[in-house]
């Protein structure tokens, strides 16, 4: 058995991913989405991290980060604040030789190739931040050492996003399924626009430190920046890259429409369940009181964080902290994000309110399941 | 470096009128209003005050409250030098002393209150639900050039003779101390909490020490001393919300008082004034459909599919369908099953109320009741557990009066 809590350390790249959501990363990146009325998206795989042993982390943040700063502070939530090991946050030129804002996440490795050559554990796992998951990954470390691999990549069964197979291809978001043989990946398709169930990469990546310090020295001196395009697909002969099969809840955010989606699919029970079922998911705590909800409060299948005050409806939706509901409003199919106020009696439907929204008296404003309207921070509707 | 201002925080009470409440927990670390502990009350007040030095004397069941204290840091109290520190009874050369009363429990942490060179300690008390601004009362206390200052409410004359009542002159000086007297000379309580110059509390407690006589006790003993000596003696009048929770009824009042912040002064949104806590670190609460949710403060992990009015739930309490909790204050981890009816009661921690069971009930006219069920306990199906009762053990059937 690997003891990970000293022999593995964490890399999470949370930009990967965030032209996706080109609105909610305007003022944030990928890892720091709100999710599921009281969470940013990196909570779920730091926890899950954490919560395998693995407690030397490093979160490789390339631009608008400041958001995630102040989200992961000294890493404390996380019980990462450590003598050794602990918190990292690398933000671009961080070490000097690189001449810019990486590209790729081998680019993004190269950043710090001395920061990995300087480290004692053996192993690394490497993640990015819109695959929402609850997940030991003490598992995934034990088949990759069972199966003498090379390299394990996580992947789950599931149907392409449709968001993915209508995205323009471009040269900057890259997606990947695999043909999997025996455990082994044979295969690697960028990209593909294929319907029905596959094998969907997660991107979390298992391997030696070493191995990933060779392979990333060698991609940066001859100019590749794309880990899974570029390294490993060339050398899916070469090297024993093997595939893992994950089976618990997965929450990919895609786009506007699957972001909207998987909030609301917490909204039962068993998919509930089912991501919050292993170890608690840590997130930075606000110190907000208990959700109050006054005479006049209606609410009807609804996740509700802490520091809300509800006085009017609020129906099929996902309400984050300190949230402001007033009198006569009726709020259906939303996801309030923290700090948003519905003034008394206005009514809205399939909206998606960033933070510090205010919705004045008696607005109506109505999207649709397949087209949300999102109001962007700060704004006044 | 000396420390303007040090607190020490009374937390050694049995509690014993909290009875199943505190059979197992020290009164401080009574759960109180969805998401919080009595002790938060004092130690966020010693934080947004900006006293970053508090010594908690506990002595009675202290593993809860020293695993919720902690290093402290959910109050900002991790700090280098200073910050919170648990201080129960220790051994030392010459033998062990269990705290033999308030006043002993300081005069034994001299040594810690010596570390902080402190020119004034503040004494409080680990059962009063309060939100106050001790810098207020400090400077009070220094422009009234005082050795010793008191925070005092105005009670109802009706209720002065059962307290401890400070008779002052027009300048607020303390002129004489009565305790539950039968015929009150003012209607200014003691909130049994003080500010003392530390070298007259440290000559006091040194005094009261020696004297083999004395019940070591601030109100019986140090107080009067002081009276005795003449010393400059002042009262603090605070106007805000103040509440001893050390009975069942005054527990639950208070709990209730939380969901009515505009008629009983104490808001827990307060921004400026935030009350911190130790987070149980679950998800949002859920509110399912069907479910009936009216005047009720609501935290994470609950997930409620059944009624619930007028009640506060902790983190994690789940109301199946069908269940009906109304005045009731039902702290973390509870579980009401479908069909249970809970009323003007306080469930503790972990309770499973199982399927039509009844526990507690809504007043009617002089019967006012508060049920209590001790944490840990099962309560069976359809058993009826009535307005007065007081249940410890797991119940399979039947009735309990």
């Amino acid at each position: 058995m690997i003891k990970s809590s000293t022999n593995v350390i964490g890399i999470i790249f949370p930009n990967s991913y965030d032209a996706l959501v080109p609105e909610l990363v305007s003022v944030r990146l990928m890892a720091s989405i709100p999710f599921a009325s009281r969470y940013r998206i990196i909570d779920f795989i730091l926890s899950s991290m954490t919560h395998s042993g693995i407690d030397n982390i490093s979160v490789i943040v390339n631009q608008n980060y400041h958001s995630l700063m102040d989200h992961l502070g000294s890493g404390r939530e996380w019980d990462l604040v450590r003598k050794n090991g602990g918190l990292h946050i690398f933000p671009p030129f961080a070490e000097k030789k690189v001449d810019g804002p990486y590209v790729g996440r081998a680019g993004a490795l190269a950043n710090l190739l001395n920061f990995l050559k300087a480290q004692k554990e053996k192993y690394v796992v490497m993640s990015d931040t819109n695959v929402v998951v609850n997940c030991d990954f003490n598992a995934m470390l034990q088949a990759h050492a069972d199966n003498k691999a090379d390299i394990t990549i996580a992947y789950n069964e599931q149907e392409l996003p449709k968001e993915l197979l209508d995205y323009q291809t471009s040269d900057r978001v890259f997606y990947y399924t695999f043909d999997v043989e025996q455990g082994r990946i044979r295969k690697v398709y960028i990209n593909p626009k294929t319907d029905g169930v596959q094998n969907t990469s997660m991107n979390i990546f298992v391997m030696e430190r070493e191995l990933l310090i060779d392979l990333v020295s060698n991609a940066y001196m001859q100019g590749r920046s794309f880990f899974m395009r570029d390294i490993i697909m060339p050398q899916l002969g070469k090297l024993n890259v093997q595939a893992y099969k994950y089976t618990g809840y997965v929450a990919r955010i895609s786009g506007m429409k699957s972001y909207f989606e998987e909030n609301m699919k917490l909204l039962d029970d068993y998919n509930l369940d089912a991501l919050f079922a292993g170890a608690p998911i840590y997130t930075k705590i606000r110190g907000d009181n208990p959700t109050h909800y006054k005479d006049g409060a209606k609410v009807q299948n609804a996740m509700m964080a802490d520091g809300c005050v509800i006085e009017g409806e609020v129906e099929n939706s996902v309400i984050f902290r300190g949230v402001k509901v007033g009198k006569g409003a009726k709020i259906k199919n939303c996801i309030l994000m923290q700090d948003t106020v519905v003034e008394a009696g206005a009514n809205v439907e399939y909206l998606i309110t960033d933070k510090n929204v205010t919705i004045t008296a008696g607005k109506e404003m109505k999207g649709t399941d397949t087209f949300p309207v999102y109001i962007e921070k700060f704004k006044t509707v | 470096m000396a420390k303007e201002m040090i607190a020490m925080l009374l937390a050694g009470g049995q509690g014993s009128r909290l009875y199943a409440l505190t059979e197992k927990l020290a009164k401080p670390a009574v759960p109180f209003g969805g998401k919080y502990r009595i002790i938060d009350f004092p130690l966020s007040n010693c934080v947004n005050s900006g006293i970053d030095t508090v010594g908690i004397l506990t002595q009675y069941q202290p593993l809860e409250l020293n695993e919720y204290i902690g290093n402290g840091q959910p109050w900002d109290l991790d700090r280098l030098y200073g910050g919170v520190h648990v201080l129960p009874p220790y051994q030392k050369a010459h033998g062990s002393d269990w705290y033999k009363g308030t006043a002993n429990a300081i005069y034994q942490n001299i040594s810690f209150i010596e570390r902080y060179d402190p020119k004034y300690v503040i004494i409080l008390s680990g059962d009063q639900i309060c939100k106050q601004d001790y810098s207020d009362f400090l400077e009070f206390h220094k422009a009234k050039n005082a050795e010793f200052s008191v925070a005092v409410m105005e009670v109802p004359w009706e209720e002065a003779s059962r307290l401890g009542l400070m008779v002052v002159d027009e300048n607020d000086k303390i002129t004489e101390f009565q305790e539950k007297p039968k015929n009150p000379k003012s209607n200014l309580a003691s909130m049994g909490i003080y500010i003392f110059n530390w070298d007259i509390l440290k000559k006091y407690l040194e005094e009261d020490e020696a004297d083999p006589e004395s019940d070591n006790d601030f109100g019986k003993n140090i107080i009067p001393n002081l009276l005795r000596d003449n010393r400059q003696m002042y009262a603090y009048h605070f106007g805000g919300y103040w509440k001893d929770v050390g009975t069942i009824s005054s527990l639950w009042e208070a709990n209730m008082e939380v969901l009515d912040p505009e008629h009983s002064g104490i808001n827990l949104f307060d921004e400026g004034w935030k009350i911190y806590s130790r987070n149980a670190g679950m998800t949002g609460h859920k509110i399912s459909a069907g479910a009936v949710v009216e005047n009720a403060m609501i935290t994470d992990g609950c997930r409620v599919k059944g009624t619930v009015k007028h009640s506060i739930l902790f983190a994690g309490v789940k109301v199946e369908a069908g269940a009906v909790v109304e005045d009731a204050v039902i702290m973390g981890g509870t579980t009401i099953k479908a069909g249970a009816v809970v009323k003007h009661c306080i469930v503790a921690e972990n309770v499973t109320i199982c399927e039509n069971a009844v526990v507690g009930a809504m007043p009617t006219g002089d019967e006012k009741g508060v049920a209590i069920i001790a944490s840990g306990v099962t309560i069976g199906e359809n058993v009826v557990v009535g307005p007065n009762a007081m249940v410890n053990n797991n119940v399979e059937g039947g009735e309990v009066q």
